[in-house]
């Protein structure tokens, strides 16, 4: 029995219509935040979008007809497809001079992200000028932190860099996490690259629900699950579907960005050394605790006596991460 | 055979025996010497004792001091200029140690001309391609040079110790060149041996209207002005200016002649778009140093000006071009890659010379002095 993903398909594409504009280039890798890829890419194509990015050179999709940018920058040792929609991201001047000529390459300048790029201070080598015409140029590209006043120290970096950049040779700029509506201030032809706050923009159109598979009375102190855990009180257990296969459970790192994030994640942190831990499932509005740690496709969840428990067959809500998370089916509703 | 005669020779007759030679390096004029004239130099020659005023081989040395000591090291780069491949190469080099002995040397350091193994641009550009990342000494050469393996052997007999392998560019002379061989060649052969962006981008930049000139000593001011910005873009120290203007004053006016030093400028509209020096001895020409402007990279000055360098080079009666060092890398991943990738466009080949060697006379000074060098 499914965990699944139910998107309310107007109240979606209203949002997907309202926040794309032809300066905004669609992002669709990983799991396709949940949606996943193919979904996004026809999408983005009814959008209008006639340019998408993906994450890696194994994302690409096959006889694509609209240029598709790799965001992983070209290496020498990576598998590429060939193909003359597949627009490359170059981030190092020995790759300038290595990748094949005629490629199409966005060249990507390092900025306080200090992930990927050709520093500021080389953008005038020579080996830099001589492979611009090795290639065909498609733009620069700039990769910026997210978040907290990120965005309008973003686009001082922006405007900085973009000048520093076209000083060297005109072309388009393309960024990422910069607010839309400050594209102008950076200069003309100015792209954005657009994922989360796209994809995932309006979570009200989104409504994760697993199903109740089986429920058990317990009493306090009986034990339960593989782990043979003591319940700590009188009330229910639930079998639901999705489990570890589907990444529920798994967290990866938190972002905790304020001290209240880093409070939660402390509280929920000091709650796991106690072997006990609130799972994403919610049921009466509260999330309920986990009986024992997920299993491969279900979870084991405690529920007191104090609510009543839902039947076998009945759906629950579940809260989760959609960049983490594989759904069984995703429904246009 | 006895050992030959060695002994001081006049700049006139070091360049008489050099004009007389099919080929040596420029580094082995006696101009030279003016040029690094913060070191004490001294031409040398060789005599066989049976017919003692026939010259048989000469050398530039120069006397680099050592910190705190009044000893030096007998540098020859890119020498002697001897019959390298003499049976008994003792005959020349045991007379050589004991002269630089004589005059306060704790070592000797030689680069002898000597070719050991050559790989074709092919061979380099598959090798880069291949992605195994070799090293250009491990990928198997297209042509094994005899000479190269004798001449180390019979060095390591006489006590020569082999040059240290070293990543990048080491202290000395470069270990591996690129050159494009003349013989039997004509400007189309040369034209047609190039890759493609090379011929696109010539052609491109007689279209553009790129003209290349000769230039004179006054030009030396605009190529120096040129040298230092393409220094801030690449991040090497710029040499000062005094530096070529000594240069193109020893280089240029050479006793017979023996060598040609010239500076040409490729301009666009006016503006100068690059400047390189070029330097022939024999029939070894060479680019030995270049500039570029970053603006106007579309008029391709620099193909433009490598192309007149070469034909006339090939009009002088060179025998080869030489566009000097490389390092030995051919890991995509190193941007050192990118100076190999624009030397394997002329469509010539990678040398690797038998290296530097270095004779020990004194081994206590020569020991502290090999630490100094690899600690700078």
């Amino acid at each position: 029995m499914p965990l699944i993903l139910h998107i309310d398909s107007d109240r979606w594409r209203d949002h997907l219509r309202s926040t794309w504009n032809p300066d905004i280039v669609p992002v669709a890798k990983g799991n396709g935040y949940g949606v996943g890829n193919p979904r996004l890419i026809a999408e983005s194509r009814a959008l209008g979008a006639r340019t998408i990015a993906v994450g890696t050179y194994n994302e690409v999709p096959p006889d694509s007809k609209d240029d598709v940018v790799v965001l992983t920058p070209w290496r020498p040792f990576l598998e590429v497809p060939q193909g003359k929609n597949v627009i490359h991201t170059v981030s190092r001047l020995a790759d300038l001079v290595s990748i094949p000529a005629g490629s199409r390459v966005l060249i990507e300048v390092q900025t306080s992200m200090r992930r990927h790029g050709i520093g500021a201070r080389e953008l005038r080598h020579t080996m830099l000028l001589n492979a611009l015409d090795r290639i065909r140029f498609e733009g620069w590209s700039l990769h910026f932190p997210m978040g907290a006043g990120g965005t309008s120290a973003n686009v001082r970096e922006a405007q900085d860099l973009a000048k520093a950049a076209r000083a060297v040779r005109p072309g388009a700029i393309w960024v990422s996490h910069v607010p839309a509506q400050k594209l102008a201030d950076i200069g003309d032809d100015v792209k954005l690259r657009m994922g989360t706050a796209l994809w995932l923009g309006d979570r009200g159109a989104f409504d994760v629900r697993a199903t109740v598979l089986d429920v058990h009375s317990v009493r306090r102190g009986e034990r339960v699950g593989y782990r043979q855990r003591r319940v700590t009180g009188d009330g229910h257990i639930l079998v639901v579907s999705g489990g570890t296969a589907h990444g529920v459970g798994l967290e990866a790192p938190t972002a905790a960005a304020t001290v209240r994030q880093r409070a939660i994640a402390m509280a929920k942190g000091s709650l796991d050394a106690a072997g006990l831990a609130l799972s994403p499932f919610t049921i009466e509005g509260k999330q309920r605790w986990f009986a024992e740690p997920p299993h491969m496709q279900a979870s084991m969840l405690f529920l007191p006596a104090s609510v009543a428990p839902p039947a076998v067959g009945d759906d629950v809500g579940v809260d989760v991460r959609y960049t983490t998370t594989t759904f069984d089916k995703v429904s246009m509703d | 055979m006895s050992d030959l005669r060695i002994r001081t020779i006049s700049a006139d007759e070091h360049a008489a025996y050099l004009t007389a030679q099919p080929s040596a390096s420029f580094l082995q004029t006696p101009g030279w010497a003016a040029v690094k004239s913060e070191w004490k130099a001294e031409s040398l020659g060789w005599f066989d004792p049976a017919a003692p005023e026939q010259l048989v081989g000469v050398a530039l040395v120069l006397y680099r001091q050592m910190p705190k000591v009044k000893r030096y090291l007998a540098y020859l780069p890119e020498g002697p200029v001897i019959d390298w491949d003499a049976i008994d190469l003792g005959r020349y080099l045991r007379p050589l140690a004991e002269h630089a002995q004589e005059q306060g040397a704790f070592g000797l350091r030689m680069g002898p001309p000597v070719p050991a193994r050559r790989w074709t641009a092919k061979t380099i550009k598959d090798a880069i391609a291949g992605g195994q990342q070799p090293k250009l000494g491990d990928v198997r050469p297209d042509v094994i040079e005899p000479s190269g393996a004798t001449v180390a052997a019979q060095l390591r007999a006489l006590g020569w110790k082999a040059p240290r392998a070293a990543e990048g560019f080491a202290a000395g002379q470069p270990q591996y060149v690129f050159q494009v061989p003349f013989a039997g060649k004509s400007e189309d052969d040369l034209l047609k041996g190039m890759n493609q962006l090379w011929r696109r981008n010539i052609k491109k930049a007689d279209k553009l209207g790129v003209e290349v000139t000769l230039g004179t000593p006054e030009d030396l001011k605009a190529f120096h002005a040129l040298y230092v910005e393409t220094a801030e873009r690449d991040h090497f120290t710029p040499r000062p200016l005094p530096y070529f203007v000594k240069m193109y004053e020893a280089m240029a006016n050479q006793p017979g002649d023996c060598c040609d030093f010239r500076l040409y400028n490729a301009y666009h509209e006016g503006d100068l778009v690059a400047s390189t020096i070029w330097i022939r001895v024999g029939g070894h020409s060479w680019y030995s140093y270049g500039a570029s402007s970053t603006a106007k990279r579309d008029v391709r000055g620099s193909n433009a000006i490598q192309w007149r360098m070469m034909s006339d080079a090939l009009a002088a009666g060179a025998t080869v071009y030489d566009l000097r060092g490389i390092t030995d890398t051919l890991d995509p991943n190193d941007s050192h890659v990118g100076l190999i990738q624009f030397k394997t466009g002329t469509g010539g080949e990678a040398v690797e010379y038998v290296g530097e060697w270095d004779l020990p006379l004194n081994k206590a000074l020569y020991t502290a002095f090999d630490l100094y060098m690899r600690r700078r």
